[in-house]
C-alpha cells in the first residue's frame, strides 16, 4: 500500500527527524519513519547500525535528543523552541506508551512467577484487573501460543522458544495496539526459531501492528509488509518487502542482501 | 536438686532476654536495611550520601563501641533509654547497615532486562521494585542474610557489658558463685541449638526459592 493512500488516523507510529546520541556517538541521525495500522515492518541492517536503539526510542527505553514521536495520534516527544527533544508529562507518556508492547531477544520473563502469573502480573498490578477478569484472557492467550499445559510451570523449566512465546503472550495480555520485537529469535536454535516465527506470523494474519528487528530474511520477505534497511545511523532504503528483495535500489542494500542470502 | 532447678530457672530468664534482643533486632533491622538500600540506590543525592556515611560508620566501628556509646554517651546529651531499648537501638542500627549492603548487592545483581520488561508492561518504578526486583533479590540474598543472622545470635552476648541479665551474664554469675562450669556448657548448647534451628529455617527458605532458579 503506498503511504499516500493511508488515512492519517491509521498512522500508529510517526517518527520525524529523530536524532539519538550516546555520548559523542551519533547512533540515529534524522530518522523519519511511519508505521501504519496493521502493518508489519521489518527493520534490517548490519550490526551496530542502530536498529535496536530505534526500537527502544519508540517506547522510551532510550530518550531521544531531537525529533518527534507520535503514537496513535498522541505526541510522546517533540522539539521545543531550542530544537531539543522535550517529552510530555509522565502521566501522559505512561498512557501513550500503554499502546505499545515489547518482546526482547533475551525474553526477560519474570523468573519468580509461573507462566500464567507472568501474563497476569501487569494487568493486575498496572491496570488493577481482578484475577477472575484476567485469568480467562491469560489462559486463552496461552492456548493461542500453544503453552496452556505449561501455565503453572516456572520459566526456567521452558525451552527458549517456549519462553519467547510466553513473552509474546505476556505482552499481548496488556492489549497493546503495537508490538515491537528486537531480534526475537536470535537467541534461539533454528528449530525453536520456527515456532516463534509461526506465532508472530499468526499475529500478522490478525493484523497486529508490528515492528520487528530481525536477521531472518525469509521471515522479512514472507511476513513483513514493509522493510526498512538501516546502515550507519540512517535509513538507507525503505520499500514494500516484495520490492525490497526483488529490486533493491541502493548499492549498500544489495551488498547486505548478498551477504545475508548466500 | 533445688539448686539445679534454681539455676535452670535463672538461665531460662537469661535466654529470654537473649531471644528478645535477637528477634526484635531482626524484625527491625531487616526492613530498615531494605529502606537504606533503596535510598542508597535511588538518585537522591544528599540522602544517598547520608546513607553511605551511616553504613560507613556502622561497619567501620566495633559493635561493642556502638553499644557503649548508646548506653553511656546518649544519656549525657539527655537521651535516656532503658537497657533493652539501648541494646535494641545499637543492634538494629548496626545490623541494618550490614543488611543494607547485602540487599544493595542483591538488587544490583538483577539483570537490567527485568527493569526493561517491567517498564514496557507499564509498571511504575515502585511497582517494579515491589513486585519484580525485591522478590527476586530476596531469593538471591538468603545465604548472606543467613550468615548475618547467625552472627547476630552470637553478637547478642555483647549486651553482657550492659549489665543486662542475658544468657551469658547469668551463666557467668552462676559459675562464679558455684564454681561449677555447667552453666557455660548449657549456654553453649543454647547458642548451638539456636544456630541449628536458624540454619534449618534458612535451608527451607532456600529450597523454597530454588524452584525457580535454575
Ligand atoms: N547504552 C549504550 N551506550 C553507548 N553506546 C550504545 C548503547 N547502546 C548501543 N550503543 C551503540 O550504538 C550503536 C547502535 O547500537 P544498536 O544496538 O542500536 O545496533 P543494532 O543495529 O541493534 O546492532 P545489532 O544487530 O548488533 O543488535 C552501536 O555502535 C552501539 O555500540
Ligand atoms: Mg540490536
Amino acid at each position: 500500500m503506498p503511504s499516500t493512500l493511508i488515512d492519517k488516523n491509521d498512522i500508529m507510529v510517526q517518527i520525524t527527524g529523530l536524532k539519538k546520541k550516546f555520548g559523542d556517538l551519533q547512533v540515529l541521525d534524522n530518522i523519519d519513519l511511519n508505521i501504519c495500522r496493521g502493518e508489519v515492518v521489518a527493520i534490517l541492517g548490519p550490526s551496530g547500525s542502530g536498529k535496536s536503539t530505534l526500537l527502544r526510542c519508540m517506547n522510551r527505553l532510550e530518550e531521544i535528543n531531537a525529533g518527534s514521536i507520535v503514537i496513535a495520534g498522541e505526541t510522546l516527544v517533540e522539539n521545543n523552541e531550542k530544537g531539543e527533544a522535550s517529552y510530555t508529562s509522565p502521566e501522559k507518556a505512561r498512557k501513550i506508551l500503554s499502546h505499545m508492547g515489547m518482546v526482547f531477544q533475551q525474553f526477560n520473563l519474570f523468573p519468580h512467577m509461573s507462566v500464567i502469573d507472568n501474563l497476569m502480573a501487569a494487568p493486575k498490578i498496572v491496570k488493577g484487573q481482578s484475577d477472575s477478569e484476567i485469568r480467562p484472557i491469560a489462559e486463552e492467550l496461552l492456548k493461542k501460543v500453544g503453552l496452556y499445559d505449561k501455565r503453572e510451570v516456572f520459566p526456567s523449566r521452558l525451552s527458549g522458544g517456549q519462553q519467547q512465546r510466553v513473552a509474546i503472550a505476556r505482552a499481548l495480555a496488556m492489549r497493546p495496539d503495537i508490538l515491537l520485537f528486537d531480534e526475537p529469535t536470535s537467541a534461539l536454535d533454528p528449530e525453536l526459531t520456527i515456532e516463534v516465527l509461526k506465532t508472530i506470523r499468526q499475529l500478522a494474519d490478525e493484523k497486529m501492528t508490528m515492528a520487528v528487528v530481525t536477521h531472518e530474511m525469509s521471515f522479512a520477505r514472507d511476513v513483513a509488509s514493509r522493510v526498512v534497511f538501516m546502515a550507519d545511523s540512517h535509513i538507507v532504503e525503505e520499500n514494500t518487502s516484495q520490492e525490497f528483495f526483488r529490486n533493491p535500489r541502493e548499492e549498500r542494500t544489495r551488498n547486505f542482501l548478498k551477504n545475508m542470502l548466500y | 536438686m533445688e539448686q539445679i532447678m534454681h539455676t535452670s530457672a535463672l538461665m531460662l530468664e537469661g535466654s529470654k532476654v537473649t531471644l528478645e534482643i535477637f528477634f526484635l533486632t531482626l524484625m527491625m533491622a531487616l526492613p530498615l536495611g531494605l529502606i537504606v538500600a533503596l535510598i542508597r540506590l535511588s538518585g537522591l543525592g544528599i540522602l544517598r550520601w547520608a546513607m553511605e556515611f551511616y553504613i560507613w560508620i556502622m561497619r567501620g566501628t566495633p559493635l561493642m563501641l556502638q553499644l557503649l556509646f548508646v548506653y553511656f554517651a546518649l544519656p549525657m546529651v539527655g537521651v535516656r533509654l532503658n537497657d533493652l531499648s539501648s541494646a535494641l537501638l545499637a543492634f538494629t542500627l548496626n545490623y541494618a547497615a550490614y543488611f543494607a549492603e547485602i540487599f544493595r548487592a542483591g538488587i544490583q545483581s538483577i539483570p537490567r532486562g527485568q527493569y526493561e520488561a517491567s517498564k514496557t508492561l507499564g509498571f511504575t518504578y515502585v511497582q517494579t521494585m515491589r513486585h519484580i526486583i525485591i522478590p527476586q533479590m530476596i531469593a538471591r540474598v538468603l545465604p548472606p542474610v543467613s550468615n548475618e543472622t547467625i552472627n547476630l545470635v552470637k553478637d547478642t552476648s555483647l549486651i553482657y557489658i550492659l549489665a543486662m541479665n542475658d544468657l551469658l551474664r547469668v551463666a557467668r554469675t552462676i559459675v562464679q558463685r558455684e564454681f561449677d562450669m555447667t552453666p557455660f556448657v548449657i549456654a553453649a548448647v543454647f547458642y548451638l541449638v539456636m544456630t541449628f534451628v536458624l540454619t534449618w529455617v534458612f535451608n527451607k527458605l532456600e529450597a523454597h526459592y530454588a524452584k525457580y532458579i535454575d
